[in-house]
């Protein structure tokens, strides 16, 4: 930052802004550009399915199918709304399914679910996503799949027959309520309980201390390659407590 | 067609507590097609068109007297011809009115998912309004006489309305206006079935020993029953031997089940989630030199290890 004023003044400027930069957090990229359009992608689709499939599944809720242009617009685009979702979460599946395999850690993290639900806190060393995202992951994408599967005798009912069109309309439903289940605690989580966390999905980065809190490992392996402060605290090596909840 | 004409409201389609009968008594309505007595003229076809002002489809000859193969959008009324070889050498030809049969639980309506989509009045009277039609097409499948039909032009399925505004003014339908010998009948369900009764009576007396008035109780009734001379071949006719909407109707159960448990389900969830917020509030992390300490703790090999570590370095895509 250049000051072209008075020299003394330009200075005492410099010195505040330079302060000010100091005591902003180092950040670390946690999505790029095109993992969060997908996810926002999947996002505005899934809430435009729920939001429609409510409007076509609970007759008391027909009046949302005014956010769609009425009715019959709403019915010629759930379909492809879905289409698009489906594209959507198989590409996340694409670019995210080696990091999203379970492993020991997250069995441990399910061991410890209740005291990460009391806490927040689970005290595992985490790679880049926890126990709980990744099988919401596995969960949107297999339902996600349900979802499409079932959603296609809906689609083209007369070719499909009466039967097979009750039947899919109880799936589709029974689907739709998981994937719900799934979304309300995703965003609880994300939007509402851990302060940093929506950052990372809007212009994708957190702080090191939310990556080193939630994320240790993932933290460990991405830090190097990151920008960093001249001095990182020091950790020093304690005894290795057992990391309570 | 139509909305509501000032008619009584026995229930609509995806519509909870829709009926709006106070009226001390409301008659049932209904057709009765006298096969006996039908000439095959296609007469009804033509009033149809005409008091519903609907584009006749093209004829072609596909080696029937039929005008048309089938039902349409915008052909509501079709006879159709059938012949028979019968095993005695003789031939049966045989003719029925094709229209919509105005069940009394009707499938098309409980298949609908629009609200209002699919009324029936308290008469008895199954109509379309297509101004809450969605065009998903559930009651083509749902119809156990397949008689609804999508319309690609308006995105809306169609079908007879038993004339339902000429009904409301104390007429009757326009087919029954049109056709010369008396076969289709219409009046009060009482008088339509004991019109019925008493004719297969008669078919009986005259020989035809398997008459049956077509009032199947899987559809509680009809608001349009026949008289069938042959009601050994009710195949031939075109008419299904046991039309049933007892699975929808458990299917409806099952659906509702679901919706309630989805109902109570997703307040809760979100009610839950909501108290649990306001209970533990934001968990903000420890301040960045404690939560990096306890990441680089964590990375230390050590018997409080949660298994092995993954040590392939993990791309993190960017």
């Amino acid at each position: 930052m250049t000051v072209t004023a008075g020299a003394d003044r330009g200075d005492v400027i410099d010195r505040e802004r330079v302060e000010a930069v100091e005591r902003e957090p180092v950040v670390i990229v946690r999505y790029n550009l095109f993992e969060r359009v997908l996810h926002w992608v999947v996002a505005i689709t899934f809430v435009a399915l729920m939001l429609s499939g409510m409007a076509l599944a609970y007759p008391r809720l027909a009046w949302l199918s005014g956010l769609f242009g009425g009715g019959q617009t709403m019915r010629a685009a759930h379909p492809w709304i879905g289409v698009a979702f489906t594209v959507g979460i198989v590409l996340m599946l694409l670019i995210w399914a080696r990091g999203m395999m379970l492993d020991a850690t997250d069995r441990s993290w399910f061991r410890r679910l209740r005291s990460y639900a009391r806490t927040g806190h689970a005290g595992l060393d985490n790679g880049r996503w926890n126990g709980g995202q990744k099988v919401y992951f596995w969960l949107s994408l297999v339902f996600g799949i349900v979802l499409l599967l079932s959603g296609i005798p809906l689609w083209f009912p007369s070719v499909a027959g009466d039967g097979v069109r009750e039947w899919s309309r109880l799936i589709h439903h029974a689907a739709y309520l998981v994937m719900v289940g799934g979304f309300i605690i995703h965003v609880l989580l994300s939007v509402f309980l851990f302060p940093g966390t929506l950052a990372g999905m809007t212009n994708g980065q957190v702080t090191r201390g939310w990556a080193a809190w939630h994320h240790p490992r993932w933290y460990r392996e991405t830090s190097h390659s990151q920008p960093e402060r001249p001095e990182p605290p020091a950790a020093e090596p304690t005894e290795p407590a057992e990391p309570t909840p | 067609m139509s909305t509501e004409l000032g008619l009584a409201i026995r229930r609509k389609s995806a519509s909870p507590s829709s009926g709006t009968n106070i009226r001390r008594e409301s008659v049932e309505v209904s057709k009765l097609v006298d096969i006996d007595l039908c000439i095959g003229c296609k007469a009804c076809e033509i009033a149809c068109k005409e008091w519903n002002d609907l584009e006749p489809d093209e004829t072609f000859n596909f080696g029937s007297y039929q005008s048309h193969e089938d039902l349409t959008a915008s052909t509501w009324d079709l006879m159709r011809f059938k012949e028979v070889d019968l095993d005695n050498g003789d031939l049966a030809w045989l003719i029925r009115k094709d229209s919509c049969l105005h069940c009394d639980e009707p499938g098309c309506l409980l298949a609908c998912p629009a609200p209002g989509a699919v009324v029936q009045y308290e008469n008895g009277i199954v109509d379309f309004d297509q101004t809450k039609c969605i065009g998903c097409q559930y009651c083509v499948t749902g119809c156990p006489f397949d008689i609804p039909r999508f319309d690609r032009k308006t995105k809306k399925v169609y079908k007879c309305t038993m004339c339902v505004d000429r009904v409301a003014g104390g007429l009757e339908p326009a087919c029954v206006k049109a056709c010369p010998t008396g076969s289709i009948r219409f009046g009060s369900r009482q008088e339509m079935l004991a019109y019925g009764e008493a004719k297969v009576e008669k078919l009986h007396r005259r020989g035809f020993d398997d008459a049956v008035l077509y009032d199947p109780s899987g559809v509680n009734g009809l608001h349009m029953t026949y008289v069938v001379p042959r009601g050994d071949m009710l195949g031939d006719y075109g008419l299904p031997d046991d039309p049933d909407v007892r699975a929808n109707l458990s299917f409806i159960g099952k659906l509702r089940g679901l919706r309630g448990i989805g109902a109570v389900a997703t307040w809760a969830g979100l009610i839950g989630a909501g108290l649990y917020w306001l209970r533990v509030g934001r968990k903000a992390p420890p301040p960045e030199a404690e939560a990096v300490a306890e990441a680089e703790r964590l990375g230390q090999p050590g018997p409080e290890d949660e298994g092995p570590e993954d040590l392939e370095p993990e791309e993190a895509e960017r």
